[in-house]
């Protein structure tokens, strides 16, 4: 049984609904980061997925997807560093990561 | 050039407000000494709203050193100051030389008609506006019924102001008196001299004007209720507001004839109505009779005129004879021509209001006790003889009759009015306290002689006693009622004739005569109020006895009729002899002298209060007398309209105000606030309720273009 695209799209949606199931419910703000980026890595997987099993073989179109994703874990590292950053600093004022709690911006 | 000149008869009186406004008040005010009024007085002083008064030192303790009963005055100065007097010197000087060049204009017109054409001269005109094809003009002209109108303002006006330096003696605002007198004065002569319908009615609003600032002249003096009396600030609010809803007529009048003929102009309107609808002509006219009316203070509009007593004496005076009430007989007589075209029904209008008014206003006067109400009723019932005049005089006799008891009234009524603000005079200073009631006097006429002996002249003037000039007007309008073929006016008239001598004797009884007195009661008695009255002054007397020449010569000169109306062919017949001739006169006269016999018996030889025990003691003349005395309760009935009616209508678009037009804006502002407020609720503040609208969102979206793409866009 060859690894076929299809194969390789599920994976990410499986993982991307994991991923999303996950930040909607989770109630920890650090549990939802990782979420976060277990979607951007079903992400990820879709794009480099696209790019190996790509049908046209341009060779400047081979490496789309690759570079997308290259960059998707760039803009993730820099996003995870924010994130935690923001989450530490509203624990220091709130004493609490409970995303459910945290909810100053309202009205 | 006599003629051409005579527009600064109209200007002058405009110069002497000008000058003392801006020049010799100012000099008064200034030179008074400011001194702040101590804490203690200041109630007193509060009442005084006219803030350049209050400069005033209030001379309470001076006058007579009765402050507690005079608190109501108005404020006195110790002593007139040189600018009070110029004030008064420089509006006596420009009214006696515009008095003197009217009588010339007077002799010279009589003397050589020629002269002068009958349809007159235009001495002044400037073009106020252009629009359209139109000119506004300001013009004004001269004629001779403007110039016969002119004589007796300027005469009374400046006789007025010449007994006002008595009546007015040491009054804060003398200074502002003399003005607003000129102003009175050159208002009055804006209407004598216009040239047309823009003019006449602007000089309308400025006699209102200054009638408004006279009747209220005193600010400070509060209303008296007990005595029936209306504060001087709401009489002349209430004459204000009187005239402006006769004016709402009389605008109207002018819009149709100036829609119909296209022009303001008094000969170009008299030349464009003969092509138009008589009886919408004859609307049109009605509706300027409506302005008439408020001014000259007829039936439905003339509760105005018994208030305006609230105003000084001296400008009662002025409104009763020459300057406001006047100026609606002269309007009428003015626009006659217009009248004459317009359907019967118009001039049949003016008649009956006249006559039903002469009636009416007669019979309240027989019992009002207010010694000047007396007087205000007597002009409202000799003006309806004036309209009664104007009105059946037709075509042949054209405005003559009115016009003339108008000329003859003045001199009397003026006189009448002059010689009650002496009495009034001197009875403030015998009892320190604003007398008016003629139960109160009595037996003036041995302590005021002078004043006693002109006023009955001029009562036997009124009266229509034969000689007096009243008889020959009045007799005249009464006779032509009859002979144009009025039989129930004619009726009205001649029992208003009768009144008018009983009311008019009856005054003069009760006021300066008595039971006991000389001439059986006519002469002297006892008086009833307390003080040691003194005759007035020579600034007061002097116009008095120059008056009584007039009462009683005016009416001999019968020539008037010709000269006020060149056209009128039948005026041949209202000369003297064919007067003396007519059955109807004499009757006229026994009535006139029926009234003054039954006066003079009633207040002459029984004593007043027994008059008052018998009208009590008896159910009918009881009612009947309260009910003349509440002056047919039309005062109340107005009363009752503006609180009812007005202030219900008011109330009731105040609440359609408040609760639709209101509830309108605030409800489209509560429901976009409330439903804000609702869905705010949304806005949890939770990123992961945001995060499943994202995602939800998009999943919904997946779906359809799912759907789509496989089914539509396939």
């Amino acid at each position: 049984m060859h690894l076929t695209l299809e194969h390789v799209l599920v994976l990410g949606a499986v993982l991307f609904c994991i991923g999303l199931y996950g930040a909607i419910t989770k109630r920890n703000a650090i549990a939802v980061l990782m979420s976060i980026e277990i979607m951007l890595n079903a992400v990820n997987i879709t794009m480099v997925g696209f790019s190996y099993f790509d049908t046209v073989k341009l060779y400047s179109q081979h490496l789309t997807g690759q570079i997308f994703a290259i960059f998707i874990i760039t803009v993730a590292a820099a996003e995870a560093a924010v994130a935690l950053a923001m989450v530490i600093a509203i624990y220091r004022k709130r004493a609490t990561v409970d995303v459910g709690e945290i909810d100053m911006m309202k009205w | 050039m006599l003629y051409q000149l005579s527009w600064t008869i109209l200007f002058a009186p405009l110069l002497a407000f000008a000058v003392i406004i801006f020049g010799t008040r100012v000099w008064d005010l200034r030179s008074r000494p400011k001194v702040a009024l101590p804490a203690a007085e200041h109630g007193h002083g509060e009442h005084h709203t006219d803030d350049h008064d209050t400069h005033a030192v209030t001379d309470e303790h001076g006058h007579g050193g009765h402050s507690e009963q005079d608190e109501d005055d108005d404020p006195h100065v110790p002593q007139l100051s040189a600018g009070a007097k110029a004030s008064a010197y420089a509006a006596l000087v420009i009214m006696a030389l515009a008095c003197i060049y009217s009588w010339v204009l007077l002799f010279s017109t009589v003397l050589h008609p020629a002269d002068l054409a009958a349809a007159g001269k235009e001495v002044f005109a400037y073009n106020w506006l252009s629009v359209g094809g139109l000119n506004y003009i300001v013009g004004f002209h001269l004629d001779r019924l403007g110039i016969a109108m002119m004589v007796v303002v300027t005469t009374i006006t400046f006789l007025v102001q010449f007994y006002s330096q008595g009546y007015m003696e040491n009054s804060a605002g003398y200074a502002r008196f003399y003005a607003y007198l000129s102003l009175f004065a050159f208002s009055m002569l804006v209407i004598v001299f216009a040239e047309n319908f823009l003019v006449i009615f602007c000089g309308w609003e400025l006699v209102g004007l200054s009638s408004y600032l006279l009747i209220g002249f005193w600010i400070n003096k509060r209303a008296k209720p007990e005595e029936q009396r209306p504060s001087p600030a709401s009489a002349n609010l209430q004459a204000f507001i009187m005239n402006r809803i006769g004016d709402v007529g009389f605008i109207l009048g002018i819009m149709i004839l100036f829609v119909n003929t296209g022009s303001f102009d008094f000969i170009a309107v008299q030349h464009g109505v003969v092509h138009m609808d008589k009886t919408l002509l004859g609307i049109a006219m009605i509706l300027v009779f409506c302005g008439a009316m408020g001014k000259s203070a007829q039936f439905p509009l003339h509760t105005w005129l018994p208030s305006a007593m609230e105003g000084p004496t001296p400008v009662s005076a002025l409104i009763h004879a020459a300057t406001m009430v006047a100026a609606g007989v002269y309007m009428i007589a003015r626009t006659s021509p217009l009248f004459a075209t317009a359907a019967p029904f118009a001039w049949e209008v003016v008649a009956s209001i006249g006559a039903f008014t002469a009636f009416f206003a007669a019979t309240i006067a027989l019992v009002q006790s207010d010694f000047k109400r007396v007087l205000a009723f007597s002009t409202i019932s000799q003006l309806g003889y004036m309209f009664v005049g104007l009105g059946v005089a037709g075509p042949e006799y054209g405005v003559g009759p009115g016009m003339f008891h108008l000329f003859t009234h003045a001199f009397f009524k003026a006189l009448l009015f002059l010689g009650a603000g002496s009495v009034l005079h001197g009875l403030h200073h015998a009892m320190h306290k604003e007398v008016q009631d003629v139960r109160l006097m009595g037996g003036l006429a041995s302590k005021m002689p002078i004043t006693a002996a002109t006023w009955l002249i001029a009562v036997l003037a009124i009266s229509g006693f034969p000689g007096f000039s009243g008889f020959y007007s009045k007799e005249e309008i009464i006779g032509l009622a009859l002979e144009q073929g009025h039989p129930v006016i004619y009726a009205l008239t001649l029992a208003t004739a009768g009144l008018t001598a009983f009311y008019m004797l009856r005054a003069f009884i009760l006021a300066f005569g008595g039971k006991g007195g000389k001439f059986m009661g006519l002469w002297g008695g006892p008086y009833r109020g307390y003080g040691e009255v003194k005759e007035s002054p020579l600034y007061m007397t002097i116009p008095l006895m120059l008056l009584v020449i007039p009462s009683v010569l005016a009416g001999y000169w019968t020539g008037f009729y010709q000269y006020v109306n060149v056209s009128a062919e039948n005026v041949a017949n209202l000369s003297i002899p064919a007067l003396f001739q007519a059955t109807d006169t004499w009757i006229g006269v026994i009535v006139s002298l029926v009234g003054l016999g039954f006066a003079w018996f009633l207040y002459g030889r029984v004593d007043l209060v027994k008059i008052n025990q018998v009208v009590q003691s008896n159910a009918a003349l009881r009612t009947i007398h309260r009910i003349l005395f509440n002056r047919y309760y039309v005062d109340d009935l107005y009363n009752w309209i503006v609180k009812y009616v007005v202030l219900g209508l008011a109330a009731l678009a105040q609440a359609f105000d408040r609760y639709i037009v209101d509830g309108i804006v605030n409800g489209v502002a509560s429901g976009v606030t409330g439903t804000g407020s609702g869905i705010r609720r949304l806005e949890t503040g939770r990123v992961q309720s945001y995060m499943i609208g994202f995602f939800g969102g998009v999943a919904v979206l997946a779906v359809v273009f799912v759907v789509l793409i496989t089914t539509v866009w396939k």
